[in-house]
């Protein structure tokens, strides 16, 4: 008997076919990437565990339309930020996308597992990120966080590399300022 | 500005290729700026990384509603027009059936079609003269015939009646010349003879 791990396209091909149990375990590998995803550009639990269910559900409904299971990543990180804009412009429609900002971001998000992480250095990080724009505080977490190469942000961000590099270079030189002298002193 | 072979923040990220990071990481050795220059960005990652995952409040299970399931074909059906690749090869299958079924299918039989048989006639115009001609000639023949046939006939007729009429004298003559005997007979001998009658 051979025993192979179970890969994620093994499961989308299942839960294509309309297996709940086999798409279940597909959402538990990746609820956990996607909340926290959702949670650094909207900066509210609420808002990120309603868009990760709507996010998860949207997926299973549109999942027969993936055609290359290899790319579920990128696709399912495009439907978590179309939910997230959608829901920014639902609550500000008079708003230009670029000009909207999440609504708890000058409060900073609250960090989970403090005991860890001395507190300086988590509030200091949570309001440098709250001091990028929208499009370059995403354009970091998916860099950063969800570790994304430059093709994928594009795919997921539906804009050119060139755009992608550009707000995350600006970002960097921002966060770089704020936090590499923090960090340099050793608080961490 | 990096005097770096390559962006250190592509270097830094990982974004370059095996042989240009390399590169970089060789210049890097040897060059003080770089190095610190990367060093400021490894902390800002490091500082950034610290913001750890939280856990999510609550799982996210779906169960199966068989009330409101599709059915298998259902299923496929939205799986088909909902892929552009598979409508797309779909496309082309059919496509190719189509070529192939005409390249294979018998040579039908050429049938050119006929030309219409174009006659042409030179006609003179003493021809034509002639023509009408004969097409009066043999017109008033017909009437010729009719009249003739209709003269005869009438011939005939009158033939006939002059014979009744002739007939119709001749028994009157001989009607007279009866009464005429009988008148002399009956003077001189007192009345007719029967037989003499009948012959």
């Amino acid at each position: 008997m051979i025993f192979r791990a179970v890969e994620d396209a093994d499961l989308i091909r299942q839960a294509a076919r309309g297996r709940v149990e086999a798409y279940n375990l597909l959402v538990s590998r990746w609820e956990k990437r996607v909340y926290n995803y959702l949670l650094r550009i909207t900066a509210n639990r609420e808002d990120a565990l309603d868009l990760t269910q709507d996010v998860f559900l949207k997926a299973y409904q549109n999942l027969r339309k993936l055609d290359d299971p290899g790319r579920f990543a990128p696709w399912l990180y495009r439907i978590a930020h179309n939910e997230a804009y959608s829901m920014f412009r639902k609550r500000r429609p008079e708003a230009d996308v670029d000009e909207i900002e999440p609504g708890a971001t000058e409060a900073g998000i609250t960090v989970g597992g403090s005991s860890v992480f001395p507190i300086e250095l988590s509030l200091a990080v949570a309001s440098a990120l709250g001091r990028l724009s929208p499009d370059q505080r995403e354009a970091v977490v998916l860099k950063i966080y969800q570790g994304f190469k430059f093709e994928e942000m594009a795919e997921i961000l539906a804009c050119p590399v060139s755009t992608i590099k550009s707000r995350l270079y600006t970002a960097f030189e921002l966060l770089k300022t704020e936090l590499a002298p923090i960090k340099a002193r050793g608080v961490s | 500005m990096s005097c770096s072979p390559f962006d250190l923040r592509d270097y830094f990220l990982r974004e370059l290729t095996d042989p240009q990071q390399r590169q970089v990481e060789a210049h890097v050795k040897t060059c003080q700026p770089c190095r610190e220059e990367i060093d400021r960005l490894e902390a800002t990652e490091a500082a950034l990384v610290s913001l750890r995952d939280e856990e999510i409040p609550q799982r996210i299970a779906f169960v199966s509603d068989q009330v409101f399931e599709p059915s298998p074909w259902r299923r496929w059906l939205a799986g088909f027009w909902g892929s552009a690749a598979r409508l797309g090869f779909a496309s082309a299958a059919m496509l190719s059936a189509a070529i192939v079924v005409y390249a294979l299918r018998p040579a039908p039989i050429q049938e050119l079609p006929k030309a219409p048989q174009q006659i042409v006639q030179t006609v003179s115009g003493g021809d034509i003269q002639a023509r009408i001609d004969a097409a009066v000639a043999r017109a008033v023949a017909e009437v010729d015939a009719h009249e003739a046939e209709k003269n005869k006939q009438l011939v005939a007729d009158l033939e006939n009646a002059r014979k009744r009429l002739l007939l119709a004298a001749a028994e009157l003559d001989l009607s007279e010349m009866r009464g005429r005997r009988d008148r002399v007979l009956a003077a001189n001998y007192g009345g007719p003879h029967e037989d003499g009658d009948r012959k």
